[in-house]
């Protein structure tokens, strides 16, 4: 839910005018003063700015930026040895070159884009049809809106909690395959079904969340602009089109963003339910890069497979930017 | 006349059809969502074996226990300590969201009332800093909290949830829209900088202020890499890690875990529904008017 909020605050900058100031501003009256008198004044405001800024700056230096280029620069180095304790050389690109070069990080890597690419458009497309439903006059709505929302509370630790029992071999989604005279199914315990189970897993939580989002986003969509399409003759489909669609851009654009994120870091359901497993078929990155820095013991191996992690995800995340940027013209 | 009236009422009769459908279609989609919601809440008070007990053969038996019973949470609170568990993710919540907000107000106020040269490069620094997502530097920082030997204390859980880039970014863009006169006031009133922004600022900002907190809550709350890379003593671990272990220990039921994913589910539901407003709140996903 982190990477949310950081993602959120990345694509506004541009887009946010900011507020104009009077004319005759206090800072302006200021510049007319003799130079002595303002350069005192501007270094006092430094000094100011300073005080209130530092808890933050260091902050932000301390937890992330200085462990992201120490990550780094451990990518760059090999250890003699296996653990924390062994020796560390300069070793330029090789841990780069080892892993893009090891057909199981290959395959870690392709199952990653895979896993995004089919469970952020899925879970976007039916957060959208789900809101575009429930904000829709239909009877006891508030219910069914609170109906989808409750899951959403719920940490994926719950989730998944809740899904690894219902989908045990003698679990109740098997009891009512079973009743409908339906062959029973291995679920988590497949090479071939695992990962859409865990897809299944995030999805429960993660569909409401995203539709609270859209919900706002449709709510704040005046009326007018579909009195105006059903006078022009639009029915629901063309206003959903004309309409609904083009006004929730925003809401659309920073949903999709923080999805692919909290996506590319889903690590609770691998870890609790599958452990990558069977056969590594739900191995990604982000459990990649926590299974050779503690369980294999090879921290380099793992920094580099982080690495690699952040600028594939801020690589996605720049072309959805770019490409809904763009259609907005 | 009557080819008008009857024109209308089949019109009338076709909307109205439409409308049940889509109540049908919405009540479907309701309760696919809830029923493993339900389930859980059911299975939480029954015998834990009855949770699986009861699949075979499928009845509504499946669902509704036939012995009802306290003992799953009885047991949570009492033997297993889950409670000890609740309160360290509480702790370390409140936490971090005061520590949190008393850098990013600050820093917020900073970076929108003072002018100073640098100020545009200082705000793109701690926004794009943040925009690195935590989970990608956990494993990294989490080696260096360990040199640090803060590894196994609230401190070391509470520090990199304090810092929020998106907080301090909506509290900044609050804090511009308040006008300046305000400001120049208060100072000529010969306040100084730290009372004008308590004393002025923050009652203006409810809003923002609730919003940030909110967000800085929910992730502690919900976080789970960085309490399972840096604790391992049980007497501070919080309580998602505290349910997760219990996963794999076969002497834990399956009603206790359900019980216990439905208490940590407790707070933030009570928090999202009494706060949802403020949640969406946020200039990313309604622009600046």
């Amino acid at each position: 839910m982190e990477a949310v909020q950081v993602i959120e605050a990345v694509g506004i900058p541009q887009g946010v005018p900011t507020p104009p100031r009077p004319a005759a501003s206090p800072a302006a009256a200021r510049e007319a003063r003799p130079g002595r008198a303002r350069r005192r004044r501007v270094g006092r405001t430094w000094l100011m700015a300073a005080a209130f800024l530092a808890p933050a700056v260091v902050t932000i230096l301390l937890i992330r930026i200085v462990p992201f280029i120490g990550a780094v620069i451990s990518t760059l180095h090999v250890r003699d040895g296996i653990g924390l304790l062994a020796e560390e050389r300069f070793a330029g690109f090789q841990n780069y070159i080892d892993l893009l070069s090891d057909p199981l990080f290959q395959a870690t890597l392709g199952r990653t884009l895979l896993f995004n690419v089919i469970i952020n458009p899925l879970q976007i497309a039916l957060a959208l049809v789900i809101a575009v439903l429930l904000t829709r006059r239909v009877p006891a709505c508030g219910l069914w809106r609170m109906a989808v929302f409750i899951p959403c509370t719920i940490p994926l630790v719950g989730s998944s909690i809740a899904w690894g029992v219902a989908l045990r071999a003698d679990g109740p989604i098997n009891g009512i395959l079973q009743a409908l005279g339906l062959p029973t199914q291995p679920f988590l315990s497949s090479p071939t079904q695992a990962l859409a189970s865990i897809m299944l897993v995030a999805s429960w939580v993660g569909i409401g969340y995203w539709m609270i989002f859209l919900i706002a986003g449709i709510n704040e969509i005046p009326d007018e602009l579909y009195e105006a399409a059903s006078l022009d003759g639009a029915g629901g489909w063309r206003s959903f089109w004309s309409v609904t669609l083009p006004m929730l851009k925003r809401p659309l654009l920073f949903v999709l963003v923080a999805d692919t994120v909290a996506n590319f870091v889903l690590f609770v359901p691998m870890q609790m339910l599958t452990g990558g497993g069977p056969q590594n078929s739900t191995t990604m990155l982000m459990f990649d890069a926590y299974r050779r820095t503690y369980t294999y013991s090879q921290p380099n191996q793992g920094a580099t497979a982080t690495v690699i992690l952040t600028v594939v995800m801020l690589v996605i995340v720049f072309v959805q930017f770019r490409l809904l940027k763009e259609d907005a013209r | 006349m009557t080819a008008l009236t009857t024109g209308r009422r089949s019109m009338r009769g076709r909307v109205l059809a439409q409308r049940w459908l889509l109540g049908l279609l919405a009540a479907l989609v309701g309760l696919l969502f809830v029923l493993p919601a339900i389930w859980m809440l059911l299975g939480s008070l029954r015998p834990g074996s009855d949770v699986i007990g009861s699949v075979s053969p499928l009845s509504w038996n499946t669902l509704i226990p036939d012995v009802w019973t306290l003992d799953n949470y009885a047991s949570l609170f009492g033997p297993l300590r889950f409670g000890q568990a609740l309160i360290n993710s509480l702790v370390v919540g409140f936490a971090s969201v005061a520590l949190g907000l008393a850098i990013s107000i600050p820093a917020a106020y900073a970076l929108s009332v003072f002018r100073f040269p640098g100020r545009e490069l200082v705000f793109a620094v701690l926004v794009v800093g943040f925009m690195i997502p935590f989970e990608a530097i956990a494993i990294p920082l989490a080696q260096i909290f360990t040199q640090w030997h803060l590894d196994n204390t609230y401190i070391g859980l509470i520090l990199p949830g304090i810092g929020n880039g998106l907080a301090i970014f909506n509290l900044r863009q609050f804090f511009l829209g308040i006008p300046s006169e305000l400001h120049e006031a208060s100072r000529v009133d010969g306040a100084s900088e730290f009372r004008t922004m308590t004393q002025v600022y923050l009652p203006l900002s409810v809003t923002p202020v609730i919003n940030s907190a909110l967000l800085i809550f929910l992730a502690q709350w919900s976080a789970y890499l960085w309490p399972l890379l840096v604790v391992s003593d049980d007497n501070i671990q919080v309580a998602a890690i505290a349910l997760s272990r219990t996963f794999s220990d076969t002497s834990f039921n399956f009603g206790q875990m359900f019980g216990g994913a439905l208490v940590i589910s407790v707070i933030p539901a009570v928090l999202l529904l009494v706060l949802q407003r403020y949640f969406t709140q946020s200039v990313a996903t309604k622009g600046l008017k």
